[in-house]
């Protein structure tokens, strides 16, 4: 809390830099919103996997969400959204978490970016996720941002405490030790988009074979300077780059 | 008849006259233009802002009369008007400054910060049991992206972005000055000369104390504020001649 209060609504006048700055929703939030997420509410399970090349990045999903990994609730997720006009974030943890943490973050992005003139950057996207993950209302969920800046390309992974971390490439759900080994010893910075596209499916798709938490299909999601380009299939080779 | 009209829309709060207009907020431009004057330029290499600080005794520590003020790495304010007032909004921009930081990890940019700082001034023309603020700020600095900025505030709560400015007493005047002598594309140490010889335009005889005045610079090299010292401010005045302490 700052100092400084509105003369108009007595509310703080600075404002939290850790809530949204659209928080009307979010003020009947009750205190038992973690408990709940923490219950056996739809859980993504899931493998989601970033990478990033001098080109662009390639984000890929697969497409099951469970009741705690053991029952699948549904074969068609969609688990990578667009959040920012060159970015997208998956959907990763608890479904409702996670679907309010990408509408929020979206309207964020686009408030900033019509108060200020010009897009948010995507280390201040990743620096805002943090800060919700850390201390807003969203709870359980551990996605990846992935996206094109004047910076270059970039993929962040946010733990549930609010961690952000860059890499190259990085994958988090329960899936996550089978697609990094797929993707470790097989990733170049310099490698085309066709060839990320490719590993990302890949690493997914060895996921699913033995993960119970991932499975039924993959989206994959490109980002370049141009935009974002999503697209799911119920069949991996389908998702594969066409050469 | 006319005199009990006017107090009728003249008292307490801001509301609206008859006419449209906001008495408190024209009073409060009034306070403005009984405070010494206060000058930015916006040059290519960066953005200057000079103050007079003009003392009635001398035994006040003169180093105590703050004009200029640092917000944030990159941005510095200049004040005139009520000292007391421009404290309050200084402290709210250092503040949003750093919300910025901690909000994106990013510095905040210039406009952002100004229209920050004119949206807390307008609700103070808009509030029951308040008076607005009784000063101007000349919101100085340099973007993340290396653009200097140069922004107004006003009672108002308006924002209004020049490529150089005077608030504060004679404004009139000296920004006839500006209005003559400014050129876009000019160097920083050129704006520094620049901003000088319009605070001289308030003396009579056209000099400057150089411990009567503040100068600070955000340059688009090092994205920082930075103060000038007293023989940096003495060497710029004896260069213009506009007659440093020294030479007599």
């Amino acid at each position: 809390m700052s100092r400084f209060t509105d003369p108009l609504t007595g509310a703080d006048a600075v404002g939290d830099p850790t809530a949204p700055e659209l928080r009307d929703g979010f003020d009947g939030a009750d205190a038992n919103a973690q408990a709940r997420d923490e219950e056996s509410v739809n859980k993504t399970g899931t493998t989601t996997v970033g990478i990033a090349t001098g080109e662009g990045v390639v984000v890929a999903t697969d497409m099951r969400a469970s009741l705690g990994g053991r029952f699948v609730s549904n074969k068609s997720v969609q688990k990578v959204e667009q959040v920012h006009p060159t970015g997208v974030l998956t959907l990763v943890g608890s479904v409702g978490g996670a679907q309010s943490f990408i509408r929020t973050l979206r309207s964020e992005a686009d408030l900033y970016e019509v108060r200020k003139g010009e897009p948010m950057s995507l280390h201040g996207l990743a620096t805002l996720a943090g800060n919700f993950a850390r201390g807003g209302p969203f709870f359980a969920i551990n996605p990846i941002l992935a996206g094109v800046d004047e910076a270059g390309s970039h993929v962040y992974s946010i733990d549930p405490a609010g961690g952000v971390m860059a890499d190259d490439y990085t994958v988090t759900g329960s899936g996550m030790q089978l697609a990094y080994g797929t993707i470790e010893g097989a990733y170049d910075r310099e490698m085309s988009m066709a060839d990320a596209r490719d590993l990302a499916v890949r690493a997914v798709e060895a996921a699913s074979e033995r993960d119970t938490g991932s499975g039924n299909g993959v989206y994959v999601a490109e980002v370049t300077d141009e935009g974002v380009d999503i697209e799911g299939f119920d069949d991996t080779d389908a998702a594969l780059a066409e050469r | 008849m006319q005199d009990q009209n006017q107090q009728a829309y003249d008292r307490g709060m801001t509301i609206f006259s008859p006419d449209g207009r906001l008495y408190q907020v024209e009073y409060a431009r009034e306070a403005i233009k009984r405070g010494t004057a206060s000058v930015g330029v916006r040059t290519a290499d960066g953005v200057v802002l000079a103050a007079d600080r003009q003392v009635r005794s001398r035994l006040i520590e003169q180093e105590s009369i703050e004009k200029l003020h640092r917000i944030d790495d990159h941005i510095a304010v200049a004040s005139a008007g009520h000292v007391a007032d421009a404290r309050q909004l200084v402290d709210f921009a250092r503040e949003q400054a750093q919300v910025n930081r901690l909000r994106y990890d990013e510095p905040i940019g210039v406009e952002s910060l100004a229209k920050e700082v004119t949206d807390y001034i307008q609700r103070y023309t808009q509030s029951g049991g308040v008076r607005p603020f009784g000063v101007a700020l000349a919101i100085g600095g340099v973007d993340p992206d290396g653009t200097p900025k140069l922004f107004e505030t006003d009672p108002s709560g308006t924002p209004y972005e020049w490529q150089a400015t005077a608030i504060g007493g004679n404004r009139e005047t000296l920004m006839g000055f500006l209005e003559d002598e400014y050129r876009p594309g000019r160097d920083l140490d050129s704006g520094i000369g620049l901003a000088l010889e319009t605070l001289a335009e308030s003396d009579e005889d056209g000099e400057i104390d150089s411990e009567a005045v503040e100068v600070t610079v955000v340059d688009t090299e090092t994205h920082r504020v930075r103060s000038l010292d007293a023989d940096e401010i003495e060497s710029h005045l004896a260069e213009l001649e506009l007659g440093g302490e020294s030479d007599e």
